[in-house]
């Protein structure tokens, strides 16, 4: 125990910290500038300073770590003058133009020389003049305003772990920069605009636009983009977002966000969102009202219903809508529609690997708490890149690497590369019999578990072929391992044999006790599962097929649900096209665009009887669609999300949307009028039925979301599911022979439709690019910035290309985010017979340069 | 990027330091020796070979002042103008130079020949003026001098 006396107040500290934090923690505020409870120490502009008995001179409170006995003093005249004279030092070159600053009012220079500054400088020499630079499409640096605290740079370096900025020039000509002195070229997190402590670093997006004081309301809420579910403070002046703020100590991201949370905000203010709900009438979609759109839906979906049964009605539910939108949309799907066709985009990944993860392991394995990484002594990244799809896991990923973890990569993660301790890549497609033969190499060097019949089978039954790698090395790294943490990206699911991929990852788990982690693109997946978004689940993970489930949410829903498991989403789609499906409900997705093979998805979809869609843009569906409901956007609205740890967290309204409704409302009205009634008067009303109804959401209240961290199961009873047999192993591998396939990307700066009508993130990324690696670029003879014409056996459309020195030879990368030129228009797909995930392999493609293409080559 | 001997060189350089970053300097001198000053070309290349991020290295590069961030003539003459070259005439010599080869501090001959930098002390006080002639040391200088040894560089 270590007792310190500060300002006359005895402190007892359990452990070494230094002074500065000792005193905060007593309650006493010594005044700081380079210092950030969230960056390592630095101790460079000494306005700390603090007086220790029997130290001769002042001492830094930051940097003086607490002794024994230690007496300390933290204002006297002596340390005023001191701080004052520090403040008149810095202010010869910081320019005193406030009135023009848009940190004034929250500038931490600002306040320090208004409580200690000199209201007069001495000193005559002239200010150093460095211009503005407006050179970067986000930033706005003010190097005149730089005080050299070196905050940004720190959280660049060491918690971002990007590296793009450093302090350039040396005495008082120092300011940050990054590399190219113009433009960042960064992954525009903006974590070092929100440790800036003055003015030097601004954001573009509402420069000059308002003041801090003049912020109307802030509301906490949940970042609508991934399912990291990072908390995010929105702040509004004349009903629209101002700007999106992380706030330290609020939500699991403590502080920091990515560009997509911290950026991507401004499709809510979008002049292209719907306005109001359309009808297809003559062909076209003409302006209607919200009644006769609601009348027309229920007439239309009950005629479908009577004539052709229930089974021929499907919905596709989303991701990024609530919780709650998503409990009403599988009920209105089974009670009111009479059908468990209900699928979403999370088949392509998430939904698909969690189910046959806990099938085999158990409900809540693949659970892993963000800060579980964060702790973990080794860590598997296998298909897909944490630090893109789900930033602030991937920064938790970085962390435990700086702090000496092993990070092993089986393929791709850019964002790792400078953080990974082996990666291995195997031939293309192959990632399964690498797992299974890493899987049979551990299972041999570990005593057998016994545990789990279907698992220790499946692995006696491994053949021990391999997929022409080593793995002795990524063996190794996994045995020496004492907490593992395995996490999981949607590529290795989108494989015709993807189960047999995920069956050997449940196989390491299991083996090596290792946490799971799935990589999750969207912000509810996890919520969308809960929910009962799924042809053969109900809410809380209950099978559709037991009778003594459907009778208990029977009862409570006071009707009857159909007993045979619904379409999966691809096959749902197959069913439009074939006939079966007559409607389809769609809320917040966009199918024509978002599934592989979209434009026969498209077709498939301009052929039904009716489709029906909710959403807050005229999307690629949308368009087609016979009726268009304007929802409300994630600012507009109240709701939970369920992150991919199952945190529960809230969602709470900003801003108004006058003309827009929310999705479970505009579900409820169709509902009443196709005879099924639900009386929910606002979300929580819907809430309070899931908390009833839910095994995994018992008891919970809104009130219990916001006051503390709810994690999943609330209350709640998971099942120990199981898979007692597993499908007989699948065929053979291909042998992929092609010289080049492409495959997709996932990148950092956007998602898809929303991101696409954020300006901000169109700034930082402007089009779609075509990532190759510099020995095939060679090989081609193209280069860095070419425009190119891209084709497989779906169809072509020209991209640039961008030449991506950690790439390997034989694939290119290739996104789903931009108008037209998605990539999942170029591919066709196989199910998995077992997840039902399209497995999207072995799409053989050409590129070839265009013509005219060297006017866009020197664009770098 | 650099050709294969130079790579060799920078890695000769890491191998002698646990961290990668205490081989930058050395290695920025090299990239310098090969580029003739540190264009952002140079530090990529450094970066690359290092495996350090670029914005560190230039961070590092531009605290020193014996690192070029333009480009530079053939030859670099680093002229002393402190006080003991000053007393003696190092004004003298700027003038020369200008009138001459019309070569001014901080700039470059039209022909790309020379290049003049004003330095502060070389430690030749007691010989003084001095300047460095790349890496050649002159000192004792005087008008007369100073053309016949610039002549000696083409
Ligand atoms: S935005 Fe993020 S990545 Fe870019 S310089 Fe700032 S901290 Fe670094
Ligand atoms: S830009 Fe801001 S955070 Fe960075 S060193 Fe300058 S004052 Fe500090
Ligand atoms: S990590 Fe995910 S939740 Fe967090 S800010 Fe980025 S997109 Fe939003
Ligand atoms: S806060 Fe302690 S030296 Fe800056």
């Amino acid at each position: 125990m270590i007792t310190i006396t500060i300002n006359g107040k005895n402190i007892k500290l359990d452990e070494p910290m230094s002074v500065l934090k000792a005193a905060g923690k007593a309650g006493i505020k010594i005044p700081t500038l380079c210092h950030h409870d969230a960056l390592e120490t630095y101790g460079g502009c000494r306005l700390c300073v603090v007086e220790v008995e029997r130290m001769p001179k002042l001492q830094n409170a930051c940097t003086l770590i607490a002794a024994d006995g230690m007496v300390i003093t933290t204002e006297s005249e002596v340390i005023s003058k001191v701080r004052r004279g520090i403040l008149e030092l810095l202010l010869i070159n910081h320019p005193l133009d406030c009135p023009y600053c848009d940190k004034a009012g929250e500038c931490e220079l600002q306040d320090l020389v208004d409580k200690y500054g000199p209201t007069v400088g001495r000193y005559t020499e002239i200010k150093r003049k460095v211009p503005a630079s407006h050179k970067d499409e986000i930033f706005v640096r003010n190097m005149d305003r730089c005080v050299v605290c070196t905050r940004c740079v720190r959280m660049c370096n060491k918690v971002q772990g990007a590296s793009a900025i450093d302090i350039i020039g040396r005495g008082n000509k120092s300011r940050m920069e990054p590399f190219s002195s113009a433009s960042f070229n960064c992954e525009y997190c903006g974590n070092c605009l929100s440790v800036c402590p003055v003015g030097a670093i601004l954001s573009r997006l509402y420069l000059h636009s308002f003041r801090p004081w003049q912020i109307d309301r802030e509301v906490e809420t949940v970042c609508s983009y991934c399912g990291v579910g990072c908390s995010v403070v929105v702040q509004v002046r004349d009903d629209s977002i101002k700007r999106v703020i992380p706030r330290f100590g609020l939500g699991l991201n403590n502080g920091l966000l990515c560009s997509r949370g911290r950026f991507g905000y401004e499709y809510i203010n979008s002049e292209e969102r719907l306005k109001e709900p359309l009808i297809r009438k003559n062909g076209k979609l003409e302006k209607s009202t919200w009644s006769e759109a609601i009348d027309f839906t229920a007439k239309k979906l009950t005629e479908i219903k009577n004539s052709h049964g229930g089974d021929a009605v499907a919905g596709i539910a989303s991701p990024r809508c609530t919780n709650e939108d998503n409990y009403v949309f599988q009920k209105f799907m089974r009670m009111a529609c009479g059908t468990n066709n209900i699928d979403s985009v999370s088949r392509m990944g998430f939904a698909s690997a969690q189910k046959y993860l806990e099938d085999l392991l158990g409900q809540g394995v693949t659970s892993n708490m963000i800060s579980g990484v964060k702790n973990a002594d080794t860590i598997l990244v296998v298909g897909g890149d944490p630090t893109a799809v789900n930033p602030i896991l991937g920064l938790a990923v970085r962390e435990a690497a700086r702090n000496g973890a092993a990070v092993a990569v089986i393929g791709e993660a850019k964002g790792l590369e400078k953080f990974k301790t082996l990666k291995v890549v195997p031939p293309v497609f192959r990632e399964a019999e690498l797992l299974e033969s890493l899987l049979s190499e551990v299972a041999e060097a570990k005593d057998p578990r016994n545990e789990r019949p279907a698992v220790d089978q499946g692995i006696s039954q491994l053949s021990g072929g391999s997929a022409g790698v080593d793995t002795g090395e990524l063996k190794k790294i996994l045995l020496d391992g004492k907490s593992i943490s395995i996490i999981l990206g949607s590529d290795l699911v989108q494989r015709a044999n993807g189960h047999r991929a995920l069956f050997a990852i449940a196989g390491l788990t299991y083996m090596l006790e290792a946490r799971l982690t799935l990589l999750s693109d969207r912000p509810n997946e996890q919520g969308l599962i809960d929910m009962g978004c799924l042809p053969d689940t109900l809410p809380g993970g209950r099978p559709v097929t037991v009778h003594d489930f459907r009778d208990k949410f029977e009862n409570e829903w006071n009707g009857t649900i159909p007993e045979n498991e619904g379409l999966s989403l691809l096959e749902i789609i197959e069913g439009a096209e074939n006939g079966n499906i007559k409607a389809l409900y769609v809320m917040g997705e966009n199918p024509a665009f978002n599934l592989p093979d979209s434009s026969s998805a498209r077709k498939a979809l301009e052929s039904l009887d009716l489709l029906v869609v909710q959403d807050i843009f005229l999307t690629e569906t949308a368009e087609i669609a016979d009726v268009v409901f304007p929802s409300s956007g994630w600012a507009e609205k109240q709701g939970t999300y369920t992150n991919l740890e199952r945190r529960i967290q809230l969602l709470n309204k900003a801003v108004g949307a006058s003309s827009s409704m929310e999705d479970w409302k505009i579900l409820k009205e169709v509902s009443i009028k196709m005879g099924y009634q639900m009386t929910y008067s606002s979300a929580e009303d819907v809430m309070d039925e899931i908390a009833t109804v839910s095994p995994l959401y018992s008891d919970l209240t809104y009130r219990e979301i916001s006051a503390g961290h709810c994690l999943w199961p609330y209350h709640g009873k998971p099942l120990r599911g199981e898979i007692n047999e597993l499908p007989a192993s699948a065929e053979a591998p291909e042998d992929y022979k092609e010289d080049l396939y492409l495959v997709i990307d996932k990148p950092l700066f956007h998602s898809g439709s929303l991101s696409r009508k954020s300006p901000a993130l169109r700034k930082i990324c402007p089009e779609p690019l075509l990532r190759i690696g510099p020995g095939h670029a060679q090989k081609l003879g193209l280069k860095d910035g070419d425009l190119v014409d891209v084709s497989t056996s779906k169809g072509g459309f020209d991209v640039t290309l961008s030449v991506d020195d950690c790439l390997g030879d034989g694939k290119v990368y290739l996104s789903n985010n931009f108008e037209d030129r998605g990539v999942l228009s170029l591919m066709g797909y196989r199910l998995d017979p077992v997840t039902k995930a399209p497995g999207i392999e072995g799409c053989a493609v050409k590129i070839q340069k265009k013509a005219d293409s060297s006017a866009g080559s020197d664009k770098s | 990027m650099f050709n294969e001997t130079v790579l060799k060189e920078i890695d000769g350089i890491r191998a002698k330091y646990p961290d990668a970053r205490s081989a930058l300097l050395p290695s920025l001198y090299v990239a310098q020796r090969e580029f003739g000053w540190l264009s952002p070309e140079a530090m990529t290349c450094v970066a690359k070979t290092l495996n350090l991020p670029e914005a560190m290295v230039r961070g590092t590069a531009s605290f020193y002042a014996m690192f070029r961030h333009n480009p530079v003539g053939r030859n670099v003459i680093q002229l002393c103008t402190n006080v003991s070259c000053m007393i003696l005439g190092s004004d003298r010599l700027l003038d020369l130079l200008k009138s001459r080869f019309d070569l001014e501090p901080g700039e470059t001959t039209k022909d790309g020949r020379f290049s003049l930098v004003i330095m502060e002390c070389i430690g030749a006080c007691g010989t003084a003026p001095a300047m460095l002639v790349n890496t050649d040391f002159h000192d004792n200088l005087t008008e007369q001098n100073l053309e016949e040894i610039m002549g000696k560089y083409k």
